[in-house]
Formats: C-alpha cells, structure tokens, sequence
C-alpha cells in the first residue's frame, strides 16, 4: 500500500514543509501544545500475545512491534515532534491504526508519554467518550448533572445546560426516566447534546463520535459545526477530505506512528492520496 | 510531594462530582425497591440476629444482651471493609472504558469507589446502631463521647487498603480469586463472633490482623465508651501514611492504567 520511496517523499514534504511553515504558521501565536520527540509504547501484557505474529499485531494496531524481556510492546506513537499554537485548526489523516487516535488521546491527557517532552499549556477535551458517567439505571437528567458536575465542580449555570440539552436532544419529559429504556438513538442525541454544549478552549475530536438517527443528523452537523467552531484550537481525526477542509487549514498525516507530512491542509491531503491511493 | 498536592487539590475540588455519582449509584442499585438504601441496614440486621441466635446458642453466652451488640457493632464494621476490600480489585475494570476515552484523573474513580462504600456503611451503620440501641441504650452517647476518631480511621482505611487491592488486581488478575478467600478467612480468623480470649494461643494474630486493629477500637469505643487514645491516634498515623502511599504509587501507575485494563 505504502510505496518504496515513502521516506524520500516524506522528508521532501518535510523539507519544503519547513520553509512553508516558517511562512504561514502564525508563529507570533503562543504554543498550545509542544511535543518533542514524544515516543509512546503501548505494552502488550496477556499472556495470549506472547505467541502473536509480528505481522498480526501489525495489522491489528498500524505499530511497530517491539520486544521487551520476554513481553511485546507497540511503538503507538514514534518520536513525534510538533508545535500547535493557539487558534489553529489540525487534520489528522491517516488510515485506521496509524496513530491519529492515539495522538489525540496523548494530548489530551488520556495517555502519557513513554519518552519525550510534551507539555499543554492549556486544557484538551477529548470528544471521543461514548458513553455516560453514571449508572444506565439512572435519568438522563441525572447523568447531565453528573457531567455538568464533571466539567465544572459545581451546578452553577446547570438550569440553562439542562434546557439546552433537553431542547436540543428532543429528549422532553424522558429526560426524567432511566437511561437503560431509551433506544439507541436518544442515548445518543442524550450524549451528544451534553457533551456539545460547552465551549473549550481546545478540542481534540474524533469523527467517529456518533450523533444518533437520521432525522437527528442535520439537526446535530449544525450543532457540530457551531461547536468546532467556537473551539478556540481544534484536532479533527478524520478520513473525510470534505469535513476537514471545512474546519481545518493545517494536516498533519500519520504513518506506523510518525508524522510523515506536517503541512497545510491541501498539501497534506495530496501527499496521503498520493502515498495511499 | 507536589503530585501529592496536585492530586489532594483535584480530589476536592472535583468533590461535588465524585459524592453525587456514588449517591447516584447507591440509588441505581435500589432503583423500584420498596426499601430502597433501607436495605443496606436491614439486610446487616437480619445477619446480625441470625448470626446471634445461633452464635449465642454455640458458645453458650451468659449475657446474651452483650452479645448481640458486639457481635452486631462487629459485623456491621467488618461487612463494610469486607465489600470495600471485595469489589477493589475490579474498580478499574469497571471504569476501563471511561479510562479509555476521557481524561479524568484515575483518583475520581478511587473515591467515587469510596464515596459509595462509606455511604453504604454509614446508613447501615446507624440503622443497625439504632436498633442495637434497645439492648444497650448508650451506643450513640458513646459514639459522640469516645467513639468518632475510631470512625475516621476506619473511614480513611476504607479508602487505602481498596486502593492498593486495586492497583494490584489491575495488574496481577489472580487477585480476583485470592481476595475473597483471603477475606473468608481472615474474617473467621477475626474476634467477631467471638471474643479474643477464646483464641486461646492464636489471640496473637488478632494483633496482627490490620482489619482487626482498625475494627476493635471502634467496637470497643462504642460498647465501653471508653476512647483508647494513643492506640487510635497511632492508627491515625498509619492511615495518613497508608494514603500518602497508595495515592503515590497511584501516580506512578496512571501511565499504564489504560493499557492494563
């Protein structure tokens, strides 16, 4: 899939990239996020995977795979190194497994680094959770004070959160019964509603982040693009070429781990088409 | 020191959320029953005076008034550090995919754990004190006057001892198995049913039973009304340490949790 002069091309893009960025990124901007040679290992621990092929874990996971003693760990994320400053919009691209979830999943404080220096100088929301906080036996009215509660530390403000939820997901006086009776879809249009309805100062999201049934989904890409748009930085992980150029002007393309083109967006999806399709 | 720090100011600053989701789950777990959390406190007393009944019948008991308050102020404390202790190797299993895919502190999900077990305990604690109260008035004069800083040991060990289990059994998935045998025994190894003497030659290892040490000054204070300081305020130091730690080496496995899990 991958052509034999990857590499060449990547450090062409990388070394043409070098001068475009001093150009265009806005380098007066404070840094939101610096990662430098930021490695992360993932340890492979049952006892199951002792006696995986190497291919096997490489097709499962995009990763390298690498021995330790008598375990395995995944080269999840290898010596990444970016800065991504205040106000920018960034495009994660690459195919399945090869560490856009990762990376967001890095920055946003879910995982940490194994080696390197990374430091966030503000908050990252990770909009990749898909399920509630609190117990389905519970209302949904109890799950969104439980989340509101999360998010703030207090319920200041939660009568306006809850109306806007409870509008927005169509969810009306169910809102007061338990969770594990609605269908799939309201739990959905529940979730989405909650976690949509606050600003952050910098999003990390990925697309596979559901929105519930057909008739909710116009409603909700309107939402959405409202919401990403009021982020003040955002990651987008995505394989849809049309949703990022939507949102983003920055790519960064994921390759076994690496950044193999950090460039703006119209040149890093022509470098992933070009290295993939 | 300054994680530490970090992590006792996450702890309260996040307090409002992690009380109201164990008192969500408390309600989850009595959602349309008609006793509801009454049931936490019945279901000890029905123990409580089966276990008397027949107990008092065994051993023969000459005060059988006595023996229902200590062998009830005994089992009421030892079934809240027995299912704190039960369910503290799965409570990050439990949450691997709020792990996963949110970035909250693993603390959140300890003391949400504990939050629930202290809930559940204190509501079953004074239904069960209450009604101890018919065959020895004083109990509740005797938990005011002597007995409060026993209850603070007893709920700062709920929080460390799960904590440890759990960091563990997220790593080593034998403890699954071990903990509730381990508890089985220990439990008949404890004077609960009976009263230390009867141990005869083996009363030594009720001294080196940490469940023990944490659940005798706290009967004792509340049968005799009588505050045993130094032992307590050592315990209280124990506790301390035993926090420091287990937060500690909780930091220090927060990197592998979502891997472990």
């Amino acid at each position: 899939m991958v052509s034999e002069d990857f590499f060449q091309k990547r450090h062409a893009y990388q070394s043409s990239n070098s001068v475009l960025s001093a150009e265009r990124n806005p380098v007066n901007r404070e840094p939101i996020l610096e990662l430098r040679d930021v490695w992360l290992r993932i340890p492979v621990l049952t006892m199951e995977t002792r006696s995986l092929k190497k291919a096997l874990i490489r097709s499962v996971t995009g990763g390298a795979l690498r021995k330790v003693g008598s375990g395995a760990e995944i080269e999840a994320l290898r010596g990444i190194t970016c800065t991504i400053r205040h106000g920018e919009r960034v495009a994660l691209i690459g195919h399945n497994g090869a560490g856009k979830s990762t990376f967001l999943r890095l920055v946003s404080g879910i995982y940490q680094p194994t080696s390197g220096f990374f430091r966030a100088h503000c908050p990252v929301y990770p909009m990749i959770q898909k399920s509630f906080i609190t117990s389905p036996d519970l209302s949904g009215m109890q799950a969104a004070k439980g989340h509101y509660l999360l998010m703030h530390g207090n319920l200041r403000g939660f009568d306006a959160f809850i109306d806007d939820v409870i509008e927005f997901s169509g969810l009306g006086d169910y809102i007061h019964l338990p969770m594990k009776g609605y269908s799939e879809g309201m739990g959905a249009r529940l979730l989405f509603s909650m976690l949509t309805a606050t600003q952050h100062d910098c999003l990390a999201l990925d697309e596979g982040f559901g929105a519930g049934d057909a008739r909710f989904f116009e409603r909700a890409q309107r939402r959405m693009e409202d919401f990403i748009g009021s982020a003040g930085t955002l990651l987008l992980a995505s394989h849809a070429s049309e949703l990022l150029r939507q949102f983003c002007t920055r790519g960064l393309v994921f390759h076994q781990g690496e950044i193999a083109c950090d460039a703006p967006l119209e040149e890093a999806l022509a470098f992933y088409n070009e290295l993939f399709n | 020191m300054n994680s530490l720090t970090k992590l006792f100011g996450y702890a309260w600053s996040s307090r409002r959320a992690w009380w109201f989701t164990a008192t969500a789950r408390t309600r989850a777990r009595f959602a349309r029953t008609a006793l509801g959390s009454f049931w936490l406190g019945f279901s000890n007393l029905l123990s409580i005076g089966a276990l008397a009944v027949v107990y008092g019948t065994v051993f023969n008991v000459e005060d059988f008034n006595h023996y229902v308050v200590y062998l009830g102020t005994g089992l009421v404390i030892w079934n809240a550090i027995a299912a704190a202790v039960s369910s503290a190797p799965s409570l990050f299993e439990y949450n691997a995919g709020h792990l996963k895919n949110t970035n909250l502190n693993p603390v959140f999900y300890s003391l949400e754990e504990w939050a629930f077990q202290v809930q559940s305990f204190l509501q079953s604690f004074f239904l069960v004190l209450l009604v101890l109260s018919c065959f020895q008035i004083n109990l509740f004069v005797n938990l005011i006057a002597s007995g409060l800083l026993p209850l603070v040991n007893l709920v700062l060990f709920l929080y460390w001892i799960p904590l440890i289990l759990c960091l563990l059994g997220v790593r080593y998935r034998d403890l699954f198995q071990l903990v509730p045998i381990v508890i089985q025994l220990v439990f008949l190894l404890s004077p609960i049913l009976y009263d230390k003497k009867n141990l005869g030659n083996l009363a030594w290892t009720a001294d080196f039973n940490p469940f023990y040490r944490v659940l005798s000054p706290l009967r004792h204070a509340l049968l005799q009304g009588e505050l045993k300081l130094g032992q307590s305020l050592l315990i209280l130091i124990f506790n301390i340490f035993g926090i420091c730690i287990a937060l500690i080496v909780l930091e220090r496995q927060r990197k592998h949790l979502p891997f472990l899990v």
